[in-house]
C-alpha cells in the first residue's frame, strides 16, 4: 500500500461527509418510526430521506474540483466520485418519490432506510480508491438491496426474486473477490491506481485476476452472458426499488469500472486485457434489444433495456480516452432521468392491489391522462434515442467517442441496437395513443399523487440535459 | 514475483484456494438445496481469503489480512440475510428445491 494511514485527518470526513450524512439519516429514520405514532413516522421517512439527499448532494457538490485521497487513498474525491455521487443521490431523490402504494407502506421508514443505506453503498463506490472500499461499498449497496427486494412479503415474487437476487449476487461478488485476491497477488497493492500491469511481458496471474474481477463487474452491470438474473429480480422486486436498482448499482459498478479502465490500466498496450469486457457490451446492445422485443411488462422491457443502455455506456469507455468518460458520464445522467421518469409514470398507474406495469394499462392512456401519456412518451422517446433528446444526444457522443478511438464496430453496433429498440419503445407508445377505443382497462387511482413530482423532476432534468449538454470536464481528472 | 520465502511455497496456496473456488462455483451451479448454494457461495469467498493471506504473507503487505477481516464480517451479514430469506421463501414449503422458485422464468 502506498501511504500507509497514520493520522485520519479532519478532511478524510469531510470528503466522506455526503455518505454520512445519507446513512446516518437512515439511523434518524428508523429511530423516528419507534418513537412517531405510525400516522405520521411514514411521513416523516420520507421526508428525511428526501432532506438527507438534498443536503448531501449539495454538500458533494461543494467539493467540486476538489482533488483529495482520502484515508490514505482509501476514498478518492474527485470529479468522477462527485459526478457519480451527485448522480446516485439524485436518483434516490426520485426513488424516495415513488413509494406511494399502501400494500408496502406499512414498512416504510424502513424501505426508506434501506434506500438510504443502499445509496450509501454506491456513493462509497463512487470514491473508492482500494479494493476494498470497493468492496465494502458494493456489498453495502447489495446487502441491502437483497432487502428491498424480499421485504415484500404479501408478494411471493418479491421473495423469490430477493432469493434469486441474493444467490446471483454473491456469486458474482465471490468472483470480483477472487478477482482481487489474484490482482493482489500479482501486484502486491489494493489502491486502484497502483494495479498496473507489470511491465514486462504478459503476467499470467494479472491477466487471470484482471478478468475474473472484470467478470464481477460485469455482473453487476447486467452485461450479456451474465445479464440472466437482471429481468426476474427486476419482475419481482416492488417498483420503487426495481427503479433504483436500474440506475443507482449501475452508477456504481460503472464508477468502479471507470476508474479501473482509466488509472489501473492506463497503457495502450495493455487494453487487450479489457477486450471481453467490451465484447460483452456489444453483445449487450444486442441481446438487450431483442430480448425487450416480446416483453409485455414494463418492468420486464426496461430490464432488458437497461441491459443495452449498460452496454452503450460501457463502449464509451473504450480506449480510456477523456471524451469517453465525458460522454459516458452524460449518457449515465440522461439515462437514469429517462429510466426513473418511466418508473414514475408506472407508479402513477398503481393501484394499491396492483402496480401499473402491464402494457395493458397503458392502452388508450393518452385519452384517459394525457398528460401523463406525453411524459411516458417523452421518457420513451428519449430512451430509443430520437433525434433532438438527451438520448439521441448522449448516443452521438458515444458514436464519435467509439469512431475516434477506433472501436468502431461498438459504434455500429449502438447504431443497430438503437434501431431495434425504436420498436420497442414504441410499442408502449404505439398502446398508449393507437388502442383509445378500447377502453377495458378500469380507472386506477393512484394511492399518492407524489410520484408526479418525481416526474416533473426527471422531466425537466431531461429537457435541461438536452438543451445544455452539460459534460463535466472535472470528471476526467483523476487522482493517482 | 514472491519477495520472501515461505515454509510453503505460495503456489500451493494458489491452487488450494483455486480448487476451493471451483467447487464453490460448481456448488452454485449444481447443487440444488438452497442452503448447500449458500455454503458454496461461502468456500467461493473463503477461496479468496485464502489467497489474500498467503498472498499477503508472500508481499510482506497486511493489507491481505485487513481485506480478509473486512470479508468475514461482510459474509456474516451476508449469511444472515440469505438464511433469513431462505426462510422466508422456502418456510411454506416441505422441502426446501431451488427449481421451486419459478414464478418468475427468466
Amino acid at each position: 500500500m502506498g501511504g500507509y494511514l497514520q493520522y485520519v485527518q479532519t478532511l478524510d470526513y469531510q470528503a466522506l461527509l455526503p455518505a454520512m450524512i445519507v446513512g446516518g439519516t437512515a439511523v434518524i429514520a428508523l429511530l423516528a418510526d419507534l418513537l412517531l405514532p405510525r400516522r405520521i413516522a411514514n411521513g416523516t421517512a420520507i421526508l428525511l430521506g428526501v432532506m438527507a439527499t438534498i443536503m448531501a448532494g449539495l454538500y458533494a457538490s461543494l467539493s467540486y474540483g476538489v482533488h483529495y485521497l482520502a484515508f490514505g487513498g482509501g476514498f478518492v474525491l474527485d470529479g468522477l466520485s462527485v459526478v457519480f455521487q451527485e448522480i446516485v443521490l439524485l436518483s434516490t431523490l426520485v426513488t424516495l418519490m415513488l413509494f406511494n402504494r399502501r400494500g408496502v407502506s406499512e414498512d416504510r421508514p424502513a424501505y426508506v432506510a434501506l434506500v438510504l443505506w443502499s445509496s450509501t453503498g454506491a456513493m462509497i463506490m463512487a470514491g473508492a480508491g482500494s479494493l476494498m472500499t470497493l468492496f465494502l461499498g458494493l456489498e453495502i449497496l447489495s446487502l441491502s438491496l437483497y432487502c428491498l427486494c424480499a421485504i415484500a412479503r404479501d408478494r411471493e415474487v418479491a421473495k423469490e426474486a430477493g432469493f434469486k437476487y441474493l444467490v446471483l449476487s454473491s456469486t458474482a461478488s465471490g468472483f470480483l473477490l477472487y478477482g482481487m485476491a489474484l490482482l493482489f497477488g500479482a501486484t502486491g497493492t489494493v489502491t486502484i491506481s497502483a494495479l498496473i500491469h507489470p511491465a514486462t511481458g504478459i503476467h499470467g496471474l494479472y491477466a487471470l485476476g484482471m478478468g475474473i474481477f472484470l467478470i464481477g463487474l460485469a455482473f453487476k452491470l447486467a452485461l450479456v452472458p451474465f445479464h440472466i438474473w437482471a429481468p426476474d429480480v427486476y419482475e419481482g422486486a416492488p417498483l420503487p426499488v426495481t427503479a433504483f436498482m436500474s440506475v443507482a448499482t449501475k452508477a456504481g459498478a460503472l464508477a468502479a469500472l471507470a476508474r479501473v479502465i482509466y488509472t489501473a490500466i492506463p497503457q495502450p498496450d495493455a487494453h487487450w486485457l479489457l477486450l471481453p469486457t467490451f465484447i460483452f457490451a456489444a453483445a449487450s446492445m444486442l441481446v438487450g434489444n431483442l430480448g425487450a422485443l416480446a416483453q409485455t411488462d414494463i418492468k420486464r422491457l426496461l430490464a432488458y433495456s437497461a441491459v443495452a443502455q449498460a452496454g452503450y455506456i460501457v463502449a464509451a469507455l473504450a480506449g480510456a480516452t477523456e471524451l469517453g468518460i465525458r460522454s459516458a458520464v452524460y449518457y449515465l445522467a440522461a439515462y437514469a432521468f429517462m429510466n426513473l421518469g418511466a418508473f414514475a409514470v408506472a407508479a402513477l398507474l398503481s393501484s394499491d392491489r396492483e402496480e401499473g406495469t402491464q402494457l395493458v394499462a397503458y392502452e388508450g392512456l393518452a385519452a384517459r391522462q394525457p398528460l401523463l401519456a406525453a411524459a411516458m412518451t417523452f421518457f420513451m422517446l428519449s430512451l430509443a434515442g430520437m433525434p433532438i433528446t438527451a438520448g439521441f444526444l448522449g448516443k452521438i457522443f458515444i458514436l464519435s467517442t467509439t469512431i475516434h478511438t477506433g472501436y468502431w464496430p461498438l459504434g455500429a453496433l449502438l447504431v443497430i441496437g438503437s434501431a431495434v429498440s425504436f420498436y420497442v419503445y414504441f410499442k408502449v407508445i404505439r398502446a398508449m395513443y393507437a388502442r383509445v377505443e378500447r377502453f377495458s382497462h378500469p380507472e386506477v387511482r393512484p394511492p399518492s399523487q407524489l410520484p408526479w413530482i418525481a416526474v416533473a423532476i426527471c422531466a425537466v432534468a431531461v429537457i435541461v440535459l438536452t438543451f445544455v449538454p452539460v459534460m463535466p470536464g472535472d470528471a476526467t481528472f483523476f487522482v493517482k | 514475483m514472491v519477495p520472501v520465502q515461505m515454509s510453503v511455497d505460495p503456489n500451493a496456496y494458489a491452487a488450494l484456494s483455486a480448487l476451493m473456488f471451483f467447487i464453490g462455483v460448481l456448488g452454485v451451479v449444481l447443487r440444488r438445496n438452497p442452503l448447500i448454494t449458500l455454503m458454496s457461495i461461502e468456500l467461493m469467498w473463503n477461496a479468496a481469503n485464502l489467497s489474500f493471506m498467503a498472498y499477503s504473507r508472500a508481499w510482506l503487505n497486511n493489507a491481505g489480512h485487513i481485506f480478509t477481516f473486512l470479508v468475514i464480517t461482510v459474509a456474516a451479514a451476508e449469511a444472515a440475510i440469505g438464511l433469513a430469506i431462505v426462510v422466508i421463501l422456502f418456510r411454506p414449503r416441505a422441502q426446501s428445491n431451488v427449481d421451486d422458485a419459478m414464478l418468475l422464468k427468466g
